[in-house]
């Protein structure tokens, strides 16, 4: 029953090229998508452009479906996948400060690196920013201890929250993501006159 | 109809059938989970080794240096009537309940279950590996052969006689004169004034795996 221990499987070795492949992959996909291109990430809250808004939700989607199915046919232990625990109110704010910083910079932490790899000077100057950020973070949240482990809430998620069964979430967040894409087309095609080339 | 056989509607189609199809499956529960796990780890219960003698259990309610959860899931009569010092009742129905406690444990965190025999405690074993894979185990004989090792036959109130271990049926086959809980003297003995035992040592602290992952 995954997941399974790469190291004892493989070795570390072994492990190490197995991250490399699914990190080369990633890098591909994210490049090939338009991940690397802070003009095409930003085009996205601007309604421009939903190719990366369309890419990404349909990643997660198809995601969140292989683990919860490779679960329900006990092929994957969900309980053993790491879950990030929430910190309810910092986490918010973070995300205010991460999404404010992804409209103006124009790029993620991680999409910052794709565009590196393709030599892109804005993504260059974005990662410094980023890595100067962190370690200012890191000299910093001292100050900021108590509120930054507050509202503390472990590992919570969708159907806890909502109280409903996992399958039935998974369903919601499906129809989210497609009422999402076909809203964003409507918009999109209301502001420009014209939708995402197919 | 040119519209529904495009590439999109097609793959939008797919999801929603797929998740649709996940909503009527359902996830497992506990025990459809254990039976996934069993090929991996029902021979811990067939090589007994996760049962530990009551002298080891002794020890570890001794040990400050353990972080042990002892769940007593028996049910509240016989609770009433004697159980362990520090131990918590809980119904199996219950147990789900305890995933993020025990998720919390630390690396010296120790669980061990008890009921009256080994019948309800290896339930609940299967139950709580399939709920966190906490470092859980078993009283052996359980609280039966608990009294026959602590018990203390020459207090009238307290008196019982050595229940036998070879047919258990679940139940509680000491007889007692008052209902004591954790009042009982055997409750939690001395550990050095009780006659020792030698038993094979099981407990084993597990090392806490870290998991990790995210995006950026």
């Amino acid at each position: 029953m995954a997941p399974f221990d790469l190291v004892a499987l493989l070795g570390v070795t072994g492990s190490y090229l197995v991250y490399l492949g699914i990190g080369f992959g990633f890098g591909f996909i994210l490049e090939s998508s338009g991940f690397g291109d802070s003009r095409k990430l930003a085009a996205q809250f601007y309604f421009r452009e939903l190719r990366v808004l369309k890419v990404m939700f349909t990643a997660i989607v198809v995601a969140m479906l292989l683990v919860f199915w490779a679960s329900a046919l006990g092929l994957l232990d969900y309980d053993e996948i790491m879950v990030k625990e929430t910190w309810l109110w910092p986490g918010i704010v973070g995300g205010l400060i991460m999404g404010v910083g992804f409209i103006l910079g124009g790029y993620c932490p991680g999409t910052s690196l794709v565009s590196v790899a393709t030599l892109k000077v804005d993504g260059m100057f974005f990662l410094l920013g980023h890595v100067v950020g962190v370690l200012a973070f890191g000299e910093s949240v001292g100050y900021i201890n108590e509120f930054w482990n507050s509202s503390y809430m472990g590992r919570f998620i969708l159907p806890e929250l909502l109280g409903l069964d996992t399958g039935v979430v998974v369903l919601l967040v499906v129809c989210l993501a497609l009422v999402m894409f076909l809203g964003f087309g409507w918009i999109q095609r209301i502001i420009y006159g014209r939708g995402d080339p197919e | 109809m040119k519209a529904l056989f495009k590439p999109q509607v097609l793959g939008a189609g797919f999801l929603l059938a797929a998740a649709g199809a996940l909503a009527l499956y359902g996830q497992p529960d506990l025990e459809q989970k254990w039976e996934f796990m069993a090929p991996e780890y029902a021979s811990r219960l067939e090589y007994r080794e996760v049962y530990i003698d009551p002298a080891e259990l002794l020890h570890l309610m001794n040990d400050d240096y353990i972080e042990l959860l002892i769940y007593d899931v028996r049910d509240e009569r016989d609770w009433n009537i004697f159980h362990l010092v520090d131990s918590e009742r809980i119904d199996l129905a219950d147990l789900p309940s305890q995933r993020k406690r025990l998720e919390g444990l630390s690396e010296m965190g120790v669980v061990v279950v008890v009921s009256n025999d080994e019948i309800l405690a290896t339930r609940a074993w299967k139950q709580l590996m399939a709920l966190a894979k906490p470092n859980v185990y078993i009283l052996e004989g359980g609280i039966n052969h608990w009294l026959n090792v602590y018990g203390i036959v020459d207090d009238e109130h307290q008196g019982h006689d050595t229940a036998s271990l070879a047919r258990p049926d679940g139940t509680l086959r000491h007889p007692f004169k008052l209902a004591l809980g954790a009042r009982h003297a055997a409750a939690r003995p001395d550990e050095h004034r009780v006659p020792q035992r030698r038993y094979t040592a099981k407990v084993k602290l597990l090392k806490k795996v870290v998991k990790a992952g995210g995006c950026g």
